[in-house]
């Protein structure tokens, strides 16, 4: 009895070790490889991986999947990295999921796309095709494409992003609600720091937000966050804004809610006591509901002027994934959000999108006739962020921006709300990045 | 066990049934091994290695020894060592839920078993205590969090009575937040107390209680010393489950807090900082917490075993000893 209770245990064991090693053991073996486009037959399935329905309604609306093909969304919120967690396992078990079961296509945001794109899980989408057109923005290109220059995918959007204010609030404060007036008197940091000082005496808020400005100036940094030898850095651009946040939240220039608080977002009703937001063309259908409700909201309340600073604010990026077996369909979808003049003109006049496609955004910067009425007074925007485009590089970027912009908001918020002192924040956030990353080396 | 001989053609004595035994047990056995013993046994192998992903990039894993756990202990800049605050926080907020959640459960308990109150309708009632328990710990977690942010009807209602002025955060406050922990986790885990109390309560002999009033005892001398010792053996149970449960405690901090744990990490607890190493799937720190866990509830499990069931085991020895110490 004894003996077969022993060799029972033993084949247990065994059964458990053999079920729960055999598979990483087997995994760097097949690596995704690339295949060629022609030899691969078309999949029924198409699987798209995204954290949010923006994309998916411009997709139901402009793209006609073929015939026989079924879509299948598989979508997580970004909360606390949930996303690309969800993304990575799934990346991960590409090679050996079923040909119905692999990821086609995935989205990515600007602050993590490098991690991405300089990967093997993305692949080259001249070999599935495409060719990447002369009126896509530069940017979009590169920021998709990996150290070697290699294409991983499009962006279906171009992110210039500015300053858009009440005009009430304006009027009320500098007498004038003229955008080129209001841009005159906010052209500089200097400018707008005494503006702010004028809202505040007239009883209003110049930004919802202690991060409403964070973009404006870390995506105008002149270093990446992180050094080749893995040394953390702040640019000089990082602690302008922290200056800057510290002394409006100590005169009351700003609320203290996060850029994605609804105590912020709640600024934007009529009844609001905010004069600026910062942000680009997706920046209307994501953040400015509240603008838009037809009861206490704001419509033609607003105009957009270039602010202080120009700057480029996110963006979503559609990438293909290795081992698709859509290919053509793939092709497909990145020709329809890009060149196709028809869908991209649609996502103008319908969403209040920027498209990726000069010459579509060049012919409503230069149409007399065109003005945005979903939530401006009819101002040409696209005018405006045809011009701050222009000038939008893609540079110093590292895939550890996500955890780096959001940490560091985060652990700063808490100082802003008077929870912490400054000391206490940043040593909190340099253990947030000794968590995430224990090979960035932090300064002593 | 006696041992038969058998296969050699002599009469058997008597048969075995011990191997039906085991057969039966067996599927437990091995879905513990493949699912919680294995698993186990790699958390505290991977608890010496440094593997953590950047991106999609996997970095070792280099064997280190035990500088994991060296990390874990090393003071931070303001000679905070991280692992000790976030467990002094995990104990802080189940004690603080824990004890009402078994004071009221305790005497729910007694109420509902009680045959000189028989209370009518107890089914709903029960019910009712148990229903917070059905909801999804998240779920329930954001709602409080609606409630008593920024926007939510709470701070609106204080602000319009003058109590408290625009500025106020709960989430800025430990206290606060610690408090809505607490009570969150005292709403959903007092019913399923009470239930387990009242089923011990009720598995005493009621000729106990009978004797004891009919010899004047009152209800508080029946408690003490009727109920109490003869409950110990659930009590005890019911004690250490919470207690891994507490020590475990995760999603509601982690949904109220939004994963940081606010005011200045007063609210986070050990699996939230493991869940932080996570992020990257850093298998050898988090495996690191894992043991280091698994070490504080074993220990704390023995203590309270050890001082809760001593009196009760006592009484059993003494009981064996009486009968000649034949079970």
């Amino acid at each position: 009895m004894k003996k077969l209770v022993a060799i029972l245990m033993a084949v247990l064991m065994l059964v458990g070790i053999v079920a729960c090693t055999a598979k990483p053991a087997d995994k760097p073996a097949d690596k995704p490889a690339d295949k060629p486009a022609e030899t691969v037959a078309q999949g029924k399935v198409f699987n798209i991986y995204a954290w949010n329905e923006e994309f998916k309604g411009f997709f139901e609306k402009y793209y006609t999947v073929p015939e026989g093909v079924t879509v299948n969304w598989i979508i997580t919120p970004s909360d606390n990295g949930a996303y690309q967690q969800k993304l990575d396992e799934a990346l991960l078990n590409q090679a050996n999921a079923a040909d119905d079961d692999k990821i086609d296509l995935f989205l990515a945001e600007a602050d993590y796309i490098g991690k991405y794109v300089d990967s093997d899980y993305t692949m080259d989408i001249s070999k599935i095709g495409f060719t990447n057109a002369d009126t896509m923005y530069e940017y979009t290109i590169k920021a998709a494409s990996d150290v070697n220059g290699v294409c991983k995918g499009v962006s279906f959007q171009c992110c210039p992003a500015a300053v858009i204010y009440r005009k009430s609030i304006a009027k009320d404060v500098l007498g004038t609600d003229d955008p080129a007036e209001v841009q005159a008197a906010i052209d500089s940091w200097e400018k707008f720091d005494d503006v702010a000082a004028k809202a505040k005496e007239k009883g209003y808020y110049m930004t919802a937000s202690f991060a409403e400005t964070f973009r404006a100036f870390s995506n105008n940094c002149t270093k990446p966050w992180v050094d080749a030898n893995d040394n953390l850095q702040f640019d000089p651009q990082i602690t302008k804004w922290i200056e800057q946040t510290d002394k409006y939240i100590k005169n009351g220039y700003t609320l203290t809610a996060g850029v994605w608080d609804a105590e912020k977002t709640n600024e934007m009703f009529k009844t609001g006591k905010t004069m600026c937001f910062f942000g680009p063309a997706w920046y209307y259908n994501f953040c400015m509901t509240n603008a838009m409700d037809p009861e206490n909201g704001c419509v033609g309340d607003w105009c957009i002027v270039k602010g202080p600073q120009a700057y480029f604010w996110g963006g979503t990026w559609l990438l293909a994934a290795t081992g698709s077996d859509n290919t053509e369909m793939l092709k497909d979808i990145f020709e329809t959000f890009t060149k196709n003049e028809d869908v991209c003109t649609k996502l103008v006049q319908n969403e209040g999108q920027y498209p990726n496609n000069t010459k579509v955004a060049e012919k409503f910067a230069s149409d007399p006739a065109w003005g945005n009425t979903m939530i401006l007074d009819g101002q040409n925007d696209t005018a405006i962020f045809a011009e701050l485009a222009k000038d939008i590089k893609w540079e110093n970027h590292t895939n550890y921006d996500q955890i780096l912009n959001e940490g560091l908001q985060n652990k700063l918020q808490e100082y802003f709300n008077g929870s912490v002192d400054y000391d206490t924040a940043m040593n909190n956030f340099y253990q947030l990045i000794k968590e995430t990353y224990p090979n960035i080396k932090l300064p002593a | 066990m006696e041992k038969i001989q058998t296969g050699t053609g002599k009469k058997l004595k008597s048969v075995s049934y011990a191997k039906w035994g085991y057969i039966f047990i067996a599927p437990f056995f091995i879905a513990y091994i493949i699912f919680t013993l294995v698993p186990q046994l790699l958390t505290i192998y991977n608890s010496f290695f440094e593997t953590y992903r950047i991106g999609l990039q996997q970095v070792g894993p280099n064997f280190v020894g035990l500088d994991n756990y060296k990390a874990l202990f090393q003071p931070d800049a303001n000679g905070t060592i991280l692992i000790l605050k976030y467990a002094l926080n995990t104990m802080i907020l189940w004690i603080a839920g824990a004890v009402p959640q078994f004071v009221i459960a305790m005497l729910l308990a007694l109420f509902f078993t009680s045959t000189r109150l028989n209370i009518r309708g107890q089914g709903f009632f029960k019910t009712v205590i148990y229903m917070p328990n059905l909801i999804m710990a998240a779920a329930f977690s954001m709602l409080f969090y609606t409630l008593f942010s920024r926007v939510g009807p709470i701070q609106a209602l204080l602000e319009q009575w003058g109590v408290i002025d625009e500025s106020f955060d709960f989430f800025a406050i430990r206290v606060s937040v610690r408090s809505m922990i607490a009570l969150m986790n005292f709403l959903m885990w007092f019913g399923n107390t009470t239930i387990v109390l009242m089923a011990g309560i009720m598995g005493i002999d009621q000729s106990l209680f009978e004797s004891a009033t009919i010899d004047g005892a009152n209800s508080v001398q029946v408690f003490f010393k009727v109920t109490m010792p003869l409950l110990m053996p659930i009590f005890v149970y019911c004690l250490i489950t919470a207690m891994i449960g507490g020590i475990q405690m995760f999603d509601v901090p982690q949904v109220l807090s939004k994963g940081d744990g606010v005011p200045n990490g007063t609210t986070r607890t050990l699996v939230m900082y493991l869940n932080g190493y996570l992020k990257t799937r850093n298998l050898g720190m988090s495996g690191a917490i894992s043991v280091i866990m698994f070490i504080i509830t074993g220990g704390l499990g023995a203590i309270v075993y050890k001082m809760l069931s001593a009196p009760y085991k006592d009484q059993n020895r003494k009981h064996r000893m009486r009968k000649g110490n034949v079970l």
